[in-house]
């Protein structure tokens, strides 16, 4: 995880698009991946912690990417299922629950982080919300190939 | 998590057999919340994390969460406190009470500056020298009723002297202080004032036998009196000058062959008198002392 926050502080910049800066979220893709591996209670602290750290290294809005990371986390852990997790791995079904999680991360923080803002909540869903969730979950793509490799070896 | 409490042993009593199994329960099922419980307390943290900033995010977050405070509890406002309720009462009945007695003053107030007013318009439409005075005693039951002003011999008021109202005659003083003076009244058996008709301008007597209404008498049947008509105090009186409203007839009948029984009906309502004026006027001595003589007057 930490590896995942220091390239996301250091070099995600390189991959930004639109206008408005959207870069993709690694943590929160390993986050997930943490999540789905040990359950609600690891996902979310393991989000608090690395929110909290991203906080520090970011200089602003102590909390707020602790609060998002550890409720993004917290529902990550709910696809926690020995049966099914191997099979969320290898298909889109991590995608569509980075995705998912994205999306939760991303409405709690940006919608607090722009508070007080001229901007209206669906400029906030249409310029950084969405956009940030979809570039993630494209993405998660990796850690599926990364899995079905691994699969066919 | 797991929570593991002693078996219950071959000793423990039924009772405590129970304790235990609702306590594992309790533990079992705040154990199954666990997740819940932790995730809560972090978001607890983050939240107090959050609010320790102070950048304009937080205070316009701070600024709705105030809002969203405000909105609810105005929304609850009107279910009561049941501990400040009885206080509240106290507070409330108090504040009645003051404002009750408030009202009541105004009422007053407004009251007697309509009396006042009308008095001192009256004043200033008659021609007379008065002094003024507040009714602070009154007898009506009696068959000789008399009222006490405070007004006195320091106001130059004195026995003899005329008391009046806006609205009419109301009798003679009788016996005054430096202070107060006491007045006999329409209804008092004593008083007798001469009177006439306004209208057929028929000279009469107005007294009172004790009960019902005051009459007019002397009045001979043949006389022109009809109901409605104004008795006015007459020239003849010595006491009361000319003029002055008594009250209006109201019933005409006949007392025997010669006279009528004429009910008059008073302008001035005794009962709710309080303010009079007194006629700084005595009668008349050179008159009064002719007419003694000539009574003495052998004939």
């Amino acid at each position: 995880m930490l590896a995942l926050i220091l390239v996301q502080k250091t070099l995600i910049w390189l991959i930004a698009v639109t206008n408005y800066d959207v870069t993709p979220d690694l943590v929160l893709i390993g986050l997930v991946y943490i999540g789905m591996k040990n359950g609600k209670t690891y996902g979310s602290i393991t989000g608090f912690l690395s929110g909290l750290t991203i906080d520090f290294i970011s200089f602003s809005f102590l909390g707020l990417m602790a609060l998002s990371k550890s409720s993004a986390g917290f529902i990550s852990g709910f696809f926690n299922d020995e049966r099914k997790i191997a099979r969320y791995l290898a298909g889109v079904g991590f995608i569509l629950i980075v995705l998912l999680c994205s999306l939760v991360n991303n409405i709690i923080y940006f919608t607090i982080y722009f508070q007080g803002s001229t901007l209206k909540l669906s400029d906030i869903m249409m310029r950084y919300v969405i956009p940030t969730a979809i570039y993630t979950a494209i993405f998660a793509v990796l850690p599926v190939i990364f899995e079905r490799r691994k699969r066919i070896r | 998590m797991v929570f593991d409490l002693p078996a219950a042993g071959r000793g423990d009593s039924a009772e405590t057999i129970i304790n235990k199994i609702i306590l594992k329960t309790l533990l079992a099922y705040l154990g199954n919340l666990k997740e819940y419980i932790t995730f809560s307390v972090i978001v607890l943290i983050s939240v107090i994390l959050i609010f320790q900033n102070d950048n304009i995010q937080i205070r316009f977050i701070r600024a709705i969460a105030v809002s969203v405070i405000g909105t609810v509890q105005s929304g609850f406002s009107f279910i009561p406190n049941i501990f400040e309720l009885e206080s509240e009462n106290k507070s409330l009945r108090e504040t009645n009470i003051t404002l009750a007695k408030d009202i009541s003053l105004l009422k007053e107030a407004k009251l007697e500056n309509l009396r006042l007013r009308q008095m001192l318009e009256f004043k200033q439409r008659a021609n007379y020298n008065v002094a003024t005075g507040k009714v602070i005693g009154k007898t009506l039951i009696q068959t000789r009723n008399n009222i006490t002003i405070n007004a006195g011999e320091n106001d130059s008021v004195y026995p003899g002297m005329p008391v009046i109202t806006d609205k009419g005659l109301v009798g003679k003083i009788v016996a005054s202080s430096p202070n107060f003076s006491i007045a006999q009244i329409l209804l008092n058996k004593d008083l007798r004032v001469s009177a006439k008709d306004q209208r057929s301008r028929v000279d009469g007597i107005i007294g009172w036998d004790g009960e019902g209404k005051i009459l007019m008498k002397n009045v001979s049947k043949s006389f022109d009196v009809i109901v409605g008509d104004v008795i006015i105090t007459s020239e003849y009186s010595n006491h009361f000058p000319a003029g002055l409203p008594i009250g209006y007839v109201a019933s005409v009948g006949t007392v025997d062959n010669l006279f009528k029984k004429i009910e008059i009906e008073t302008f001035v309502n005794f009962e709710v008198l309080e303010e009079v004026f007194v006629i700084k006027s005595l009668s008349d001595e050179e008159r009064k002392n002719l007419e003694k003589k000539f009574s003495q007057k052998p004939k």
